[in-house]
């Protein structure tokens, strides 16, 4: 109902809504849009729900509950962290798959000194990844998207060429240390019998970064610089070290998922991660995360994860094929592109 | 006289010229012979893998039905549906243009291998063809174009004009392959095609193609399971990348094999995520909860990431019960076996496939008759035999 009003004053006089739109209205409605664009999410979650529960009666057991959310929580984790990306303006981070690539690689390498040194140097490659992707976006005004993808070949290359193509395994390098199984088992430790550990990785990421974006300081100077880079430069906002967080933020949650991804694929290997980039910026999007930055949120992403899970659930369970469901993905994110620029449009800020 | 005299001496002139090349010629046919006779006597068998297993087993081989009219207008479950592609390669009734062989011996021989890109197993592959060469002492060079079409191309045509003794390639598309393998006999440069199928065609312009044989590995491996789900149950099955050969191999072998072999088991659902274990556990937990006690079998066309996130939501939901096989032999792959966790897999040694493409174009240096389709062994791995099989080449 609220959103339909909405959309009527906005309709009742598109002309002169925005050129008359004086800053506090412009604030209100950012608000009202940065609410329905979480409740729609939750909305769409529901409605497939109600989808799941005609389609199978097994739908809302607590197992299918778990596979929804298991299946997705590595692509959560990078979605959280890929999130702060796009709200910062800059689009997405294509070295991402890299990036969970390294991390994952080089942690099962420092496996031979023990489980801690493993995980301390996977979240190191993070680090210095997002350091590097940071500095150059944040201070040199690098484009995001080609800088991110010429990372990402850098690094492919290197790790083939260090490794020669092979993969390694964490059960062999760790096989001295016995740190090997401890590390397989990451992905696999449930919290009390019940709740993977992951899921509670990504709960706390979820809730920290949520309050790292809407609370702190940077997160207020983040979505400022986001909506208007050039307004938050001129009004002393040190841009550069915003950005350059935000790619950090980025590359550090996307070290964790390699973490677990190859923990998970008892793999380390330069390919691994494909396609958790495209994904990651599905979530974002769907989640309400505007692509022309400054807008959104954690709690909309995670909505938008949910989602993604929940469409690729019901859509099997309706027996619709693979490719059916990646058209299917491929259209919401692009119908969520299109209903962004769309508002964004009708409230005279596509040029922000 | 001092006519007769020049004509003496340009008679003479010429007589020691013919003599000396036919002098040479039996020299340069001692010396070939000579190759020959040292090619023809070097043994491989004791040519091993990283695995342990012998390098070159003997090659497998296959029946070959006679070819229906019109195989698509068969059912999808008639093993003739797929009578095209299972049976590539073998229907060539003429081959053209396809230079003599030297009859010479390998030894010397100048090589290139064209692969389609890196990958652990490509790297594995590579080795075993490295060993067939060392062993006959021949210039191998393999070239990896990366996946990139346009690069293997280019190699291609940078092979060509090194004109060596052969050409082995690995297509990268099938359909491209035609041009890629016609271009190369048109040069006059000898061609051997490897480990990925090309489309019919192509195989008129090459000597031979080697590889596996992916529906018989997946027709064998389909039995052996069905006779430990009793014949009975319901399957399904994970597939290969959409558009290879393996798509259709290690999703329709199993298939047309249970057809016959127990019409009783159901085909539940097939899916395509990828080789990825997150999406891989997921769908496989989607297939859970929509069959529930019906599914008791699960078919893989990768028993690495997709093996992963099978295995793993099989452990979540508590059913263990479920029975795995998958397309192997990786590291990943074969723990599970010995866990347990999968019931089986097909043996397909990198190496092998490498070094049969080499040792192909070994036979036919060296004379001998070579078949338009060699494959390399199959063989099932269980938990009972896959000790012999580790450690894992790739």
């Amino acid at each position: 109902m609220s959103e339909d009003r909405g959309t009527e004053t906005l309709r009742e006089d598109p002309a002169e809504v925005a050129p008359n739109m004086n800053e506090d209205r412009t604030l209100r409605q950012n608000r009202f849009s940065v609410l329905i664009s979480v409740l729609g999410i939750y909305f769409l979650a529901g409605i497939l729900m109600i989808v799941g529960v005609m389609v199978s009666e097994r739908f809302l057991s607590a197992a299918n509950m778990l596979s929804v959310v298991g299946g997705v929580t590595i692509l959560g984790l990078v979605a959280v962290g890929a999130a702060f990306v796009t709200y910062s303006g800059h689009f997405a981070d294509l070295s991402i798959p890299t990036t969970m690539a390294f991390s994952g690689v080089m942690a099962v390498e420092a496996l031979q000194f023990g489980i801690v040194a493993a995980i301390i140097t996977g979240l190191l490659v993070g680090l210095v990844i997002g350091l590097i992707n940071g500095f150059v976006i944040g201070k040199f005004r690098a484009n995001p998207i080609v800088w991110t993808l010429a990372m990402a070949f850098v690094i492919r290359g290197l790790m083939r060429w260090i490794w020669s193509n092979r993969q390694i395994y964490p059960e062999v390098e760790g096989a001295a240390t016995g740190a090997g199984q401890h590390f397989v088992n990451l992905y696999r430790y449930h919290l009390l019998g019940v709740i993977p550990m992951t899921v509670v990785v990504l709960a706390a990421f979820a809730i920290v970064l949520h309050f790292v974006m809407k609370q702190s300081s940077f997160g207020r100077q983040l979505q400022i610089t986001g909506a208007s880079f050039e307004a938050a430069r001129l009004s002393g906002i040190n841009v550069s070290r915003n950005v350059g967080l935000a790619f950090l933020i980025c590359a550090m949650t996307a070290a964790v998922a390699g973490i677990f991804l190859t923990s998970l694929s008892r793999v380390g290997a330069y390919y691994m991660g494909e396609g958790y980039d495209f994904a990651a910026v599905t979530a974002v999007v769907i989640g309400g995360v505007t692509l022309a930055g400054g807008r959104g949120s954690i709690v909309g992403v995670i909505g938008g994860v949910l989602v993604i899970g929940l469409m690729r659930n019901v859509m099997t369970l309706m027996g619709i094929d693979t490719f059916a469901q990646t058209i299917v993905t491929g259209a919401v994110f692009i119908l969520a592109v299109g209903i962004q620029s769309n508002s964004l449009r009708r409230l005279g800020r596509d040029d922000a | 006289m001092k006519r007769l005299g020049l004509i003496a001496l340009v008679l003479m002139l010429a007589g020691g010229m013919v003599a000396f090349a036919g002098g040479a010629r039996e020299a340069d046919t001692a010396v070939a012979e000579d190759n020959l006779e040292r090619s023809l006597e070097v043994d491989i068998s004791g040519l091993r893998s990283a695995d342990g297993q012998t390098l070159l087993p003997e090659l497998s081989s296959k029946e070959v039905p006679s070819r229906p009219d019109n195989p698509r207008s068969l059912p999808e479950t008639d093993p003739m549906h797929w009578y095209d592609m299972e049976y590539l390669g073998w229907g060539v009734e003429e081959k053209i243009n396809i230079p003599d062989s030297p009859a010479d011996g390998a030894i010397g021989k100048r090589v290139i291998a064209i692969i389609n890109g890196d990958h652990p197993y490509l790297t594995a592959y590579s080795t075993g063809m490295q060993k067939i060469a060392d062993a006959y002492s021949m210039d191998l060079t393999v070239l990896s174009p990366n996946w990139d079409l346009a690069e293997q191309n280019q190699m291609l045509d940078e092979a060509i004009n090194e004109r060596p003794d052969m050409i082995i390639l690995v297509p990268l598309d099938a359909r491209v392959a035609i041009q890629q393998v016609r271009r190369v006999n048109r040069a006059g440069v000898p061609i051997i095609l490897s480990n990925m199928l090309p489309e019919e065609e192509a195989m008129q312009y090459a000597i031979a193609w080697t590889g596996p044989d992916d529906w018989g590995q997946f027709r064998e491996m389909a039995r052996v399971w069905a006779d430990e789900l009793g014949r009975s149950g319901g399957v399904a099955y994970i597939r290969h990348a959409p558009g290879g050969s393996p798509y259709f191999a290690r999703t329709y072998g199993p298939i047309t094999e249970l057809a016959e072999y127990a019409p009783d088991i159901e085909t539940l659902d097939m899916q395509a995520p990828g080789f990825e274990a997150e999406a891989t556990m997921q769908v496989v937990s989607d297939w859970l909860t929509r069959f529930g006690d019906r599914l008791t079998g699960i078919g893989l066309a990768d028993d690495s990431a997709q093996a992963i996130g099978t295995i793993e939501a099989l452990r979540r939901a508590g059913r263990e019960d479920v029975l795995v096989i998958a397309a192997g032999n990786s590291k990943v792959g074969m723990d599970m076996v010995k866990d347990g966790d999968l019931l089986a897999i097909t043996y397909q040694s990198a190496e092998a496939d490498g070094a049969v493409a080499l040792k192909t174009a070994v036979d036919w240096f060296n004379g001998l008759d070579v078949d338009p389709v060699l494959y390399i062994p199959k063989q099932v791995i269980t938990q009972e035999n896959v000790e012999d099989f580790m450690p894992a080449q790739w």
